[in-house]
């Protein structure tokens, strides 16, 4: 009975040990394969690659950067699904990818299709027009439209789109929404007079700074860290809003050691400061956010679900 | 960051990139390595009869990007190689022309008529270094009045033109590619509607897949390699394969008469030629500024213009097609004038003119950090534009790829002459391996190589029927940017569907598209001519 005993205990310290070290023992079984969603060039292409460079730096592991590109990100779900679950695949989408797009898309894939790793980074998503315009607040640009001028605003997803209706609904006013690949045409577009004002999830931060661009209003629940005093969402009438965060996912059933492992990785070269990956983040989204594994799981079904609201609304 | 920064922020990033080795202390970057190493396998492969700058652009680009990867580190040493290519297959197609009577590209076709002459009388070496400096000459003024072009042009564009202007001027380069390349409107045309057609397959802004019938392995599209590689490189080999099936190989191997007499390039000889070269690198600028026309024209209009010239102010001369040197200096300089200004379009406005061009921009989206356009020309005050600094980086590649074609171009050149001798039925075989591999190094999946293999059959049917592939490749190219535009410009509109008629602008674009369809279908087609 004591050998038993003596048997069971080492053997349950063991697999403790096992599962407390394999998290931290955990290694790729190979390069990785990393699947970027967003155009390369951009601020989100750069912040993946980026992050890849200082993991390959670090802990000596190896990626293959990948665009898979377009529809909101689900082409890159719809890719890695199938890849294999040990932990050689991952990909950066944006959380709206599981939730308001994979609803919209109704393409027989939910969040459960997929395991999410890690958040790097919110939105700092404000709604932005270049200062040479002369509006210094929402209301301007209310009473500008009211005027009669034709206002162009420039929207990088669906849900951003169905945002800018709805906004224009609350305000009694129509504004003509002009759908990009990304946050940088959105800039460019702005920039360059194509369109009058659009949606910036953090690209805006050194041109706000710089005073060529102004934060006209926040997109989130919350007030834009650069720009405090521009009114939110709610205080403009719109009951939803564009809070979401740049997440890493892998394909459904990843090792609970594998998802583990690389979000530790990914959150601490993020954090560390004086990282590449870091000041990006700082400069551009207000500082990295982390929300990892199961919680991070839990928030996606949950965007997942409340989608239907926001698509119900927008198309009344 | 006033524009000499931005320049010389340009030449720092090519010379002072990533070393490749050093020479007594003296690091030596790898671009500037690269540009050589494209420069001499463009003379090589233009060299070749049978095969053409942008196949070796084409079958290289896959497999720089996996060695290269895709930072922006990887952009200069990529781009400068295929600009190398570029260049060096300018040059090299004179090199058969010349000594064998077999143009190693289709517009070194007029120099086979001096040149070969000239090689009869024995004088080879001499109308090898007469093309040389011709080539030379009309390749460096053209890429002088790109760099001076290019930015302004871009500015312009993004000062004046709107979205549905933009959606014009796209709708208008297709229209006028679709009509001047090929010797049919219809054909260019229906050539140029299969590639959008292709281009539009999986692709698009809603969540659904389109045109996919339902199958995931069209869901995502065709990938731009397989698409262009398959349509332009194994189409082309097919037919070759097929044309070496029909025509038992003659096995008279090409001969060189032996040469004899004063071989050297004088001061005398530069100062007669040097008007003809003026006349047809002005020409072939000119020709390459516009989309889509391409170095054979050019090299036809500058010979012609050259032969005009020539019969009336020298009748007492050797009179061209009978060994005039001059008539190398016309041809050569006309056709290597126009790969420089060819960029201009790509540039400023992100339209591709020829194939090389295409594989240029296929180059600058695969690795991004640089999307040609008038984007790129935003000279930013306060924060560095990384692409201006990628354009001014290109310019001096550009510059370099010249230098070694001044100092070295001829040597190589002259060396480049066995390259005629290579089998076909030897040298194809190896083509179409090559480029597999090379599809397959950039994809990864089988589906990959079957799509490049369909597009080749499409390459090689519409070579069949006498249907350039230029028009589609350029279309695919084109496609997404043009949906995404029409799109944003008819959003920006507010919804008005004649958003392309409203502005007078668009109209007129609009206008000369149609003109420039109704004036080429109305040209005499080459048989009735």
């Amino acid at each position: 009975m004591k050998q038993i005993l003596k048997a069971a205990i080492a053997a349950v310290g063991l697999a403790a040990l096992a599962t407390g070290a394999s998290a931290a023992d955990w290694t790729p079984p190979g390069p990785i394969k990393l699947m970027i969603g967003f155009a390369a060039g951009g601020g989100a292409d750069t912040q993946a690659r980026l992050i890849a460079e200082e993991l390959e730096a670090k802990l000596g592991w190896q990626f293959i950067p990948e665009q898979v590109t377009g529809k909101g990100g689900l082409n890159l779900a719809a890719a890695i699904k199938d890849q294999p679950n040990d932990g050689s695949a991952i990909g950066m989408v944006v959380t709206e990818t599981l939730g308001y797009n994979m609803r919209a898309a109704d393409a027989g894939m939910t969040p459960a299709d997929f395991t999410a790793i890690i958040t790097t980074a919110g939105f700092q998503m404000g709604i932005v027009s270049q200062s040479s315009k002369g509006w210094t607040s929402f209301a301007d640009v209310v009473a500008a439209a009211k005027g009669g001028q034709d206002i162009r605003f420039g929207a990088m997803s669906p849900k951003l789109a169905d945002l800018a209706y709805l906004l224009g609904k609350a305000q009694g006013v129509d504004f003509n929404i002009v759908t990009v690949k990304g946050g940088k045409d959105v800039m460019n577009g702005v920039v360059a007079g194509d369109m009058d004002l659009g949606f910036m999830a953090g690209i805006q931060a050194k041109g706000v700074a710089s005073g060529d661009l102004v934060n006209l209003a926040s997109a989130l629940s919350a007030p834009l860290v650069q720009t405090p005093d521009a009114p939110k969402l709610s205080d403009l009438g719109v009951e939803f809003n564009a809070d979401g965060y740049f997440a890493f996912i892998g394909p459904a059933g990843m090792p609970t050691e594998a998802r583990d492992a690389i979000a530790a990785a990914i959150a601490d070269t993020i954090t560390t400061e004086g990282s590449k990956s870091n000041s990006l983040l700082t400069k551009a989204f207000g500082g990295p956010t982390i929300i990892a594994g199961d919680e991070l799981q839990a928030m996606a079904e949950a965007d997942y679900d409340a989608a239907g609201k926001l698509l119900a609304a927008a198309s009344e | 960051m006033g524009v000499s920064d931005y320049i010389w922020m340009g030449i720092q990033a090519v010379f002072q990139g990533p070393e490749a080795f050093s020479i007594l202390g003296l690091s030596i970057s790898i671009t500037i390595v690269m540009v050589l190493a494209g420069f001499m396998l463009g003379i090589v492969v233009g060299a070749t009869p049978g095969l053409a700058g942008p196949m070796a652009m084409a079958i290289s680009l896959p497999i720089l990007i996996s060695a290269f990867g895709f930072s922006p580190d990887a952009l200069l040493p990529v781009m400068g190689f295929l600009i190398g290519v570029m260049k060096g297959a300018t040059v090299g197609g004179a090199v058969p022309a010349i000594l064998f009577n077999t143009p190693g590209t289709p517009d070194a076709y007029m120099t086979t008529l001096d040149g070969y002459p000239m090689t009869q009388a024995g004088q080879a070496r001499k109308a090898l270094k007469i093309a040389h400096f011709s080539s030379a000459s009309g390749d460096t003024f053209s890429d002088v009045v790109l760099i001076l072009c290019a930015p302004f042009l871009a500015v312009l564009v993004e000062r004046y033109l709107d979205l549905p202007e933009k959606t014009a001027l796209l709708i208008l380069s297709m229209a006028f590619i679709a009509s001047v390349i090929g010797g049919s409107v219809g054909k260019g045309i229906i050539s140029m509607g299969l590639g959008l057609l292709a281009a539009y397959i999986g692709t698009g802004e809603d969540f659904y897949p389109r045109l996919s019938m339902g199958t995931q392995s069209l869901a995502q599209g065709f990938p731009v390699a397989t698409a262009v590689l398959g349509v332009l490189v194994l189409g082309e080999v097919f037919k070759s394969l097929e044309d070496l099936w029909h025509h038992v190989r003659a096995d008279d191997r090409p001969t060189e008469p032996r040469q004899s007499g004063d071989q050297r390039l004088h001061w005398a000889d530069i100062r007669r030629i040097s008007p003809y070269i003026a006349r047809s690198a002005v020409i072939g600028t000119v020709i390459g500024a516009l989309p889509g026309i391409g170095s054979t024209l050019a090299a036809t209009l500058g010979y012609s213009a050259g032969a005009r010239r020539h019969a009336r102010k020298y009748p007492d001369r050797v009179k061209f097609g009978h060994g005039a040197p001059e008539g190398i200096a016309a041809t050569e300089a006309a056709n290597s004038s126009v790969s420089g200004a060819n960029l201009i379009p790509v540039l400023s406005l992100g339209i591709p003119g020829n194939a090389a061009a295409v594989f240029l921009i296929l180059a600058t989206e695969s690795i991004g950090g640089f999307n040609p356009g008038p984007s790129v020309f935003k000279f930013t005050r306060e924060a560095i534009n990384p692409e201006l600094v990628a354009a001014f980086g290109l310019f001096t590649t550009m510059m370099v790829a010249n230098a070694f074609n001044w100092t070295i171009g001829g040597a190589i050149m002259r060396a480049a002459g066995v390259m005629v001798r290579v089998p076909k039925h030897i040298l194809l075989p190896i083509v179409l391996m090559l480029t597999l591999t090379a599809i397959y190094v950039q994809e990864t999946r089988m589906q990959g190589i079957w799509f490049a293999i369909g597009f080749g059959v499409l390459g090689y049917l519409m070579r069949r029927v006498g249907m350039s592939p230029l028009p589609f490749v350029i279309a695919f190219i084109l496609g997404g940017k043009l949906e995404e535009t029409a799109r944003q410009a008819f959003a920006a509109t507010g919804g008005d569907a004649w958003f392309l008629f409203t502005s007078p602008m668009a109209a007129l674009f609009m206008g000369l598209a149609v003109l420039f369809v109704a004036f080429s279908l109305r040209r005499p087609t080459e048989a009735e001519k």
